[in-house]
């Protein structure tokens, strides 16, 4: 990933440049796509006030030192690499590994999904992998959207999140970037558990070794847009560590049906 | 089958026209309370407005750049949102320190559109719904397609009702707040100098002129 140095860069207001911004900010959190629950209507009054809860970062210096690592291991090796394939791959090899990627994550999304009790997510994602794992050449190509099997996500910290367990502190990991607790043992419990993993094999094989470098490959792309954006932040740790919380929490919304607070506009200290 | 049985079925099956109806307008009803037209009318046609303006090929960079900047006028609640992103030192703020950051937000954020001018390409926008959160507190749900945006982009607009109509105070994408995370972004960068606003301010105005150098 390259990452901006935690010192300030340029500083750029997202709010008036909306369409460019907002895709990058998607991106920032791109490989776990998946449309956003609609905001609806808080019950309170005291809830539109309470506004988001601030994400906790009781090792924040910790979090910096690393967040400056990553940073530095992303200039030297990863944007290199991602620029480089960017410009020598044609769109139609991206598209290609990009699907090939998600395809081998439909499994996963079933699962979560059953456990979460969203028997709809988890048939189209069945539906999804069975379709493109055949007619779609392995999942190089997604012929299940044009069928109406729209991507789904659901991972374990989203299913943790859905079970009323909280994110916990925030979280930089070397190499990985931004986690919270839950979505970091997540993590590992998806891992863990990956049928498809288990079945073609994990990190000490070909396979999945491939498989590894594929999925950071498409996530490192995906993520461009939105790390060119984060340079642009006054403080580029407090931006990514915002849209990180805030996209986290979404996704539990998405798992569980809460309702979402904002904040009250004409209140502006109540995020914080 | 007996008369009754018959007079029975006969009753039940008349009761479900009328029972339907109730079901669709009590769910109309409802609908029509979540959602706001007018709110939907007034994103659908300036977000859509600000889309062209920016993908505009016949417009000189001056143009666009003097366009845009009517558009946002016209369409973002400029100050609410100046307020907004300083958090909990726009109370403590004093009113000279407020007014030279204003200055200093709004060059900064237009360098973020003077350097992003090749970014557009003809997206349009689709209004899919919209929910009321409170009176004249509405979050209108688009979706934005084509130009180079390779999947429909679901975009959340949140408005609120000044005196002179409708005016955006925030953008979400994929459930982060733009505006929300300005206001971390620059809440922490005042924490770091030690709560002293002006450094954030001048931090802008460096921003601003090496915007308008890019």
């Amino acid at each position: 990933m390259r990452l901006s140095t935690p010192t300030r860069r340029r500083g750029r207001s997202p709010l008036f440049a909306v369409p460019t911004l907002a895709t990058a900010v998607l991106l920032l959190s791109s490989g776990l796509v998946k449309a956003q629950t609609p905001a609806v209507e808080p019950q309170t009054p005291e809830a539109l006030i309470a506004g988001p809860p601030a994400t906790s970062d009781p090792w924040e210096r910790l979090n910096r030192q690393t967040y400056a690592l990553n940073a530095s291991l992303d200039r030297a090796v990863f944007a290199p690499i991602t620029h480089g394939y960017r410009r020598a791959a044609p769109t139609p090899v991206q598209r290609g590994l990009s699907s090939l990627v998600s395809n081998f994550r439909e499994p996963r999304t079933v699962l979560n999904g059953l456990v979460q009790g969203r028997p709809g997510l988890a048939g189209r994602s069945a539906g999804r992998f069975v379709v493109n794992s055949t007619a779609g050449l392995f999942g190089l190509i997604d012929v299940a959207t044009p069928l109406g099997l729209e991507a789904g996500q659901a991972d374990f910290g989203q299913t943790l999140g859905r079970y009323g367990i909280g994110p916990g502190p925030y979280l930089i990991i070397p190499v990985l970037g931004p986690h919270n607790v839950r979505d970091a043992i997540g993590r590992v419990v998806d891992t863990m558990t990956d049928p498809v993993g288990l079945a073609l094999g994990g990190l000490g094989t070909t396979f999945g070794i491939s498989r590894l470098v594929a999925s950071g490959l498409d996530y490192r792309v995906k993520a461009d847009a939105a790390l060119v954006a984060l340079d642009d932040a006054t403080d580029p740790y407090a931006t990514m560590r915002s849209a990180y919380g805030q996209y986290t929490a979404g996704l539990v919304r998405e798992a569980s049906g809460d309702r979402e607070e904002l904040p009250d506009f004409d209140d502006p200290a109540s995020p914080n | 089958m007996t008369s009754f049985s018959r007079r029975s079925i006969c009753r039940a099956l008349a009761t479900v026209p009328l029972l339907s109806a109730t079901l669709v307008s009590r769910a109309l009803a409802q609908a029509s309370q979540g959602r706001n037209p007018q709110a939907e009318r007034f994103v659908q046609a300036q977000a859509q407005r600000i889309l062209t303006v920016l993908a505009d090929k016949r417009l000189s960079e001056s143009d666009k750049r003097r366009a845009f900047r009517q558009a946002i006028d016209e369409v973002v609640d400029v100050p609410r949102v100046t307020g907004f992103v300083l958090g909990k030192y726009s109370r403590a703020i004093l009113p000279g320190q407020r007014q030279a950051f204003a200055v200093a937000f709004r060059d900064y954020a237009e360098g973020v559109y003077q350097s992003r001018l090749g970014d557009y390409h003809g997206e349009t926008l689709k209004v899919v719904g919209s929910l009321v959160r409170k009176p004249g507190d509405v979050v209108v749900n688009t979706t934005i397609i084509g130009g180079k945006i390779s999947a429909p982009l679901q975009v959340g607009w949140r408005v609120i009702a000044a005196a002179d109509g409708w005016r955006v105070i925030d953008v979400q994408v994929k459930g982060v707040w733009l505006a929300i995370t300005q206001q971390q972004d620059f809440v922490s960068t005042i924490d770091n100098a030690g709560g002293d606003v002006g450094v954030l301010t001048a931090q802008l105005q460096r921003d601003a002129v090496r915007g308008d150098r890019r």
